[in-house]
């Protein structure tokens, strides 16, 4: 920390400091300070869950995070995922699963899936319960959970085979 | 193969978060845009005063109605529409003045700092009471309706007396929300040179230019409109005053200006589904043909016309393509009320009608002690036939989608059900596109482009809204010309670089820009034997993404070269339009308005919790005759997302008004389902060729909805032997059924 009243923070594995206001909802520092727009904005009240970040591993709405909240954590975006291994099968899943229409919910949609699949527990091992802070009002869901059943199936059967 | 360009609408990139979104856009020099708007329902402007709203520290620009043109215009015929009110608001958040500045914040603080003096008038809410109202909305409607319809076909009254039985209700459609993910939002930039452009989710692009050119007095080809990527709309984004607010604004500084809704003024303004009190009634013969069908509408346009006057007619006639009803009477009133203007959702008027029609036509089935699918199979439209009011069908697989639900679902375990549970069934039709739209032209236009490097252009008048029009395109051009669909780079969106396109509505995108991508590629296909004849003299075969002749195999990239050798510099483009063979309805709203017709059934399976009145969906079933299925993964996406906004729509979503109040603005409370309000949801196609469609398709996106409604409230009505008639029936609204001692209006089933 450099300074009493700074925000220090992981965001996509990078160290940054905030010195502006601390109360500022994260998602507006990520959209407009770092330009990290994958991120949505679709309510700014927490409900519909387009701006879904994780914070140490857990998914949460950003737009109801003040940015002094995440000091000293590890704050990942889409952008954070997108080479990852986990990732590409889940977008491979969804792409194939019809569970993308408009494309407007879905990054914050990859953030919880991919919360799930690396530590189901956080989320009680209920999908349903995962989601319930994720909207999406094209695809109607199945498309989504089929995606990260299929992946979780193939991801069992590869530790299983060594 | 080549690295195609980016794609905004490559679904791989929407879920890397990369596609960018209107609210992803900036320009330099951009400015903020807010509007000022009535928090009454009903009054006179005495005043309005901008001198404090002006001297704010950043403040740009700020609007009146004096400020800007007074050309009549509007999407319609019905050209009641302003950029700002002058003497009158006409319903709660009609917009009254427009600011913009460098932030956000020093526009909020301007909006607050206008001051407007009203006097308040009287305000009227209800279609039926506008009628009689002494309180005029617009000197256009005297009696406050803009629309009167009314059809009789065949000999009325001596239909009547045929008929045994007969039952009818008053079904009624509350107001619901869209519900897209994306608020709505729009950025536009003036300048003399160019004139306008406005970046702005309108699948309908070309008429929103059309209406915005004439409110500006601009020629069409001085208003741009570009549309992104759009996160949902189903209906909702068509036309916007905002988009002309924000043109007005950007026009006044020479500046780009964004506005961006917030989740609630979005609500309040976006503009509901039209609700609509709708009186039915059908009788039926004692062997279970019916004779007549008699409908009156009453619906709520709000304070102005957006697309009111057509999902008025729509209900009043489409789902006489699904039944022969014997003759039909149909009085549609479209009334003006101080509630915010109304607008589409998917479904049209169509899933609102059928919601009442399938629900008397399971009464009819109870009174006639016959089972509803047997009385549905007896009265219903066939291959080859004409239906009442001219819709040709020259495909129609509707007996062997009741077939196939009734298989999938298990529809013998009808009466043998636990307690508390019930399974309904219910029919759809829709069109593939509508000519009444846009009487000039219903048809759409492609422009087919062979690139340098081997690659397919598609360029295309109609949007892609996440349905997976860009997927479907590709495939029809890729199976026409032997390629894979990878190939094709699909190119819509800007009307000043692309063709023109009637839009993204209607269902018509998978026919009419479809047909108009096979002509496209098909003359391609042509022209590429042509090319190679030349060189070689023979004949040229396509064969696994080449073209063999004379002992040689070409690549696209090949073709193009020998292209720019023989036509020196050219590239091969190709411009084809598809003409449907429809007729425009006359003014008794007869004739044959769409190229093909698609149908469903589906199956509800229900659990009602008599406690509570809350209802489980458990179980769903929709089948489909679409035509041939271009795009699988598409059409059964849109199917089970249809079916999750019907679950909406039936159980649990009500924008609440209240004196033009919206009183639930917020995503909080106005539930829409969650991942746990979703059954199992079975969706099979029978895959029957229509001859109009390209390569057999019809469409697909609303008629996924149509049954829906119907559906669940008869699974309903079979499980609490009970029948709600007002949507939506949650848990309140069920609870009250199920202790509703006095069924004096409301015939309880045996």
């Amino acid at each position: 920390m450099k300074h009493a009243d700074t925000t220090s923070f992981f965001l996509n594995d990078l160290e940054v400091h905030w010195f502006g206001n601390p109360v500022r909802p994260l998602v507006d520092l990520i959209r407009n300070e770092y330009e990290l727009k994958g991120t949505k904005i679709g309510c700014e009240t927490g409900e519909c869950g387009a701006c879904t970040v994780l914070v140490d591993g857990k998914p949460m709405v950003s737009c109801l995070v003040p940015t002094a909240a995440v000091h000293r954590s590890s704050v990942t975006t889409v952008e954070g995922l997108i080479t990852k291994k986990n990732f590409i099968a889940l977008r491979q899943a969804m792409v194939q699963h019809g569970a993308v229409q408009c494309g407007f919910c879905t990054p914050g949609i990859m953030m919880t899936l991919y919360a799930y699949m690396q530590n189901y527990e956080i989320l009680n091992g209920n999908l349903d319960f995962a989601l319930k802070n994720n909207l999406c009002r094209c695809t109607g869901y199945l498309g989504i959970k089929s995606a990260l059943q299929q992946v979780l199936v193939e991801k069992e059967g590869s530790h299983s085979h060594g | 193969m080549v690295e195609k360009p980016f794609s905004p609408h490559d679904p791989n990139n929407k879920v890397n978060g990369t596609t960018a979104f209107i609210e992803d856009i900036a320009f330099p020099n951009q400015l903020v845009g807010g509007i000022k708007r009535s928090p009454h329902p009903h009054a006179k402007i005495i005043s309005i005063d901008t001198s404090k709203a002006k001297e704010v520290q950043g403040v740009v620009t700020v609007l009146t109605a004096d400020d800007l043109p007074t050309y009549p215009f509007g999407p319609t015929k019905f050209k009641d529409w302003n950029f700002l009110a002058s003497d009158r608001v006409l319903f709660i958040g009609d917009e009254v003045a427009a600011v913009s500045g460098e932030t956000k914040e020093c526009v909020q603080q301007a909006l607050e700092l206008i001051t407007i003096e009203y006097e308040i008038l009287p305000a009227v809410y209800h279609p039926q009471e506008a009628l009689s109202s002494t309180t005029i909305l617009h000197q256009s409607a005297n009696n406050n309706r803009p629309m009167h319809l009314q059809i009789e076909r065949g000999d009325f009254e001596n239909a009547k007396k045929q008929a045994d039985v007969v039952r009818k209700g008053t079904y009624v459609i509350n107001p619901i929300y869209q519900g897209h993910l994306e608020p709505i939002a729009a950025i536009a930039k003036w300048s003399k040179n160019d004139g306008m452009t406005l970046w702005a989710g309108s699948h309908i692009p070309y008429r929103a230019r059309e209406t915005y050119a004439a409110a500006f007095g601009l020629d069409e080809d001085q208003f741009r409109i570009i549309v992104p990527p759009i996160g949902g709309s189903f209906g909702s984004k068509y036309v916007l005053k905002m988009h002309l607010l924000v043109s007005a604004l950007s026009k006044a500084s020479s500046r780009p200006v964004k506005i961006v809704f917030d989740r609630k003024e979005d609500m309040i303004t976006a503009h509901p589904r039209v609700p609509l009190n709708m009186e039915v009634e059908i009788g039926s013969t004692n062997e279970g043909t019916f004779v007549y069908k008699d409908v009156v509408v009453y619906a709520d346009a709000g304070a102005r016309i957006y697309w009111s006057p057509n999902i008025v007619a729509t209900a009043c006639t489409r789902p006489d393509g699904v039944y022969h009803f014997g003759s039909v009477r149909a009085e549609g009133h479209l009334c003006y009320t101080n509630n915010s203007p109304t607008t589409c959702m998917r479904g049209f008027g169509n899933a609102e009608m059928l919601f009442g029609v399938e629900s008397v036509i399971d009464d009819l089935a109870e009174a006639l002690a016959m089972d509803p699918t047997e009385l549905r199979k007896r009265n219903i439209v066939k291959k080859g036939q004409t239906t009442i009011h001219g819709y040709q069908l020259d495909s129609c697989q509707l007996e062997q989608c009741i077939e196939k639900v009734k298989e999938l679902s298990g529809w013998a375990r009808r009466g043998h059900l636990p307690e508390n549970h019930g399974i309904g069934i219910a029919l759809g039709n829709h069109v593939s596109g509508f000519s009444a739209i846009d009487p000039r032209f219903d048809g759409s236009t492609a422009i087919v482009t062979l690139k340098p490097n081997g690659n397919i252009t598609v360029q295309t008048g109609e949007i892609d809204l996440g349905q997976g029009l860009s997927q479907t395109y590709a495939n029809i051009a890729a199976s026409v010309l032997g390629i894979p669909s990878e190939m094709i780079e699909i190119q819509s969106g800007d009307t000043a670089l692309h063709p023109f396109g009637v839009g993204t509505l209607a269902s018509r995108g998978t026919v009419m820009g479809g047909n108009a991508v096979q002509f496209a590629a098909e003359e391609m296909k042509q022209q590429i034997l042509k090319l190679v004849h030349e060189e070689w003299n023979g004949i040229g075969v396509f064969e696994a993404g080449e073209i063999l002749i004379d002992g040689k195999r070409l690549s696209f990239a090949d073709v193009a070269d020998l292209y720019r050798t023989k036509r020196p510099g050219e590239v091969m483009v190709i411009k084809k339009t598809y003409t449907p063979n429809t007729e425009l309805p006359d003014k008794t709203y007869y004739g044959h308005p769409s190229p093909n017709y698609p149908f469903a059934a589906h199956v509800a399976e229900v659990k009602v919790d008599t406690e509570t009145g809350r209802v489980q969906v458990v179980g769903y079933w929709a089948v489909h005759d679409s035509g041939k299925i271009l795009n699988f993964t598409g059409a059964k996406s849109q199917v089970i997302g249809a079916v999750a906004q019907g679950i909406g729509w039936v159980l649990m979503e009500e924008l609440i008004v209240r004196n033009g109040q919206v009183l639930n603005p917020s995503l909080m409370d106005y539930r829409m389902p969650g991942a746990g309000d979703m059954p199992q949801i079975d969706v099979a196609f029978i895959e029957e060729p229509d001859p109009h469609g390209p390569q057999g398709a019809k469409s697909v996106g609303e008629i996924a909805l149509d049954p829906v409604p119907g559906a669940i409230a008869n699974a309903i009505a079979n499980a609490i032997k009970k029948r709600g008639y007002s949507l939506p029936l949650n848990p309140q609204a069920i609870w009250g059924l199920i202790r509703e001692q006095d069924d004096t209006n409301r015939r309880e089933l045996s």
